[in-house]
């Protein structure tokens, strides 16, 4: 039986002003990443990751968007993620870049990375922080990661 | 089924097989165009090359290496190198070019070789005296 497989592509969107990263909408990254690969493959690379090309999943707290394109030509747009320079949202251009941190097959795999990733940030987190209070919190979240909740609930900085 | 006492006898010849001995393709190509009388300079036919590469493939097609070996003037035909893996990417993309400065041209491509010796003649070109 022939299976239509996938690769899901995890992103994380930085930008400079955290306050920017609430107005991100999931057309815009979709225009973006369209335009990016047409102008770094051409309209053969327009036309083939066209044929698989959605975002799944945007988070607009934490900055992690899922795409998800065909496993036969998902390096084409992978390759053309660090020429993404802002997202066009509503008249308004935001300066940002899209860092790639995982890749895989299902999105059960990517959320199973992103709970991993999530506590080695809180991790990293934990010795930055002022007060008590905060790290108490932090210890919280840490101890109730997992897969069963959601996995964008936890408080993330960009590094 | 051997039997015993048959010995093997030592090969008296060896046979090597390459799969890929050459690096690059060449393409004997010439260009067609609407108005009879315009030329091209070397420059500018690799130019008006890289930009069908360009619209084709993006950036990255287009960056792709490949040389003008030869090319004549008068005649506007000319031989193109190219790496193996970049093959496919350039005859596609000459197939695809149909305008240099508004005025309608065609590529067309004569001969492919992996082997520069082979462009040096062919059937349609021969004298028999």
């Amino acid at each position: 039986m022939v299976r239509l497989k996938s690769r899901y592509l995890l992103c994380e969107v930085c930008v400079s002003d955290r306050r920017n990263l609430s107005l991100l909408d999931d057309r815009a990254i979709y225009t973006a990443t369209k335009a990016a690969v047409a102008r770094a493959h051409g309209d053969y690379g327009a036309a083939l990751s066209s044929l698989g090309f959605s975002v799944k999943y945007l988070n607009a707290h934490t900055g992690i968007v899922f795409l998800r394109c065909r496993k036969s030509h998902y390096r084409l747009l992978w390759s053309a993620l660090p020429f993404i320079t802002s997202l066009e949202n509503r008249g308004q251009r935001v300066p940002c870049f899209l860092n790639c941190l995982h890749v895989g097959g299902t999105i059960r795999t990517c959320q199973k990375f992103l709970v991993r990733y999530n506590t080695q940030q809180l991790h990293r987190m934990l010795p930055l922080c002022q007060s008590e209070a905060e790290r108490s919190e932090i210890r919280k979240s840490v101890l109730s990661c997992t897969l069963k909740k959601e996995a964008d609930d936890e408080e993330e900085e960009d590094e | 089924m051997r039997r015993a006492d048959i010995q093997d006898e030592p090969a008296t010849y060896e046979r090597l097989v390459y799969k890929n001995t050459s690096v690059y393709h060449y393409m004997r190509i010439s260009l067609v165009l609407e108005n009879e009388s315009t030329r091209l300079s070397a420059a500018q036919l690799k130019q008006l090359i890289v930009s069908g590469l360009r619209d084709l493939y993006g950036e990255v097609g287009g960056a792709f290496p490949f040389d003008l070996l030869t090319f004549d003037e008068s005649t506007l035909t000319g031989v193109l190198r190219v790496y193996n893996s970049g093959l496919v990417k350039l005859w596609s993309a000459l197939t695809l070019l149909g305008f240099y400065q508004n005025e309608l041209c065609f590529f067309r491509v004569t001969q492919v070789s992996p082997f520069l010796l082979t462009l040096s003649g062919n059937s349609r070109e021969l004298e028999l005296d």
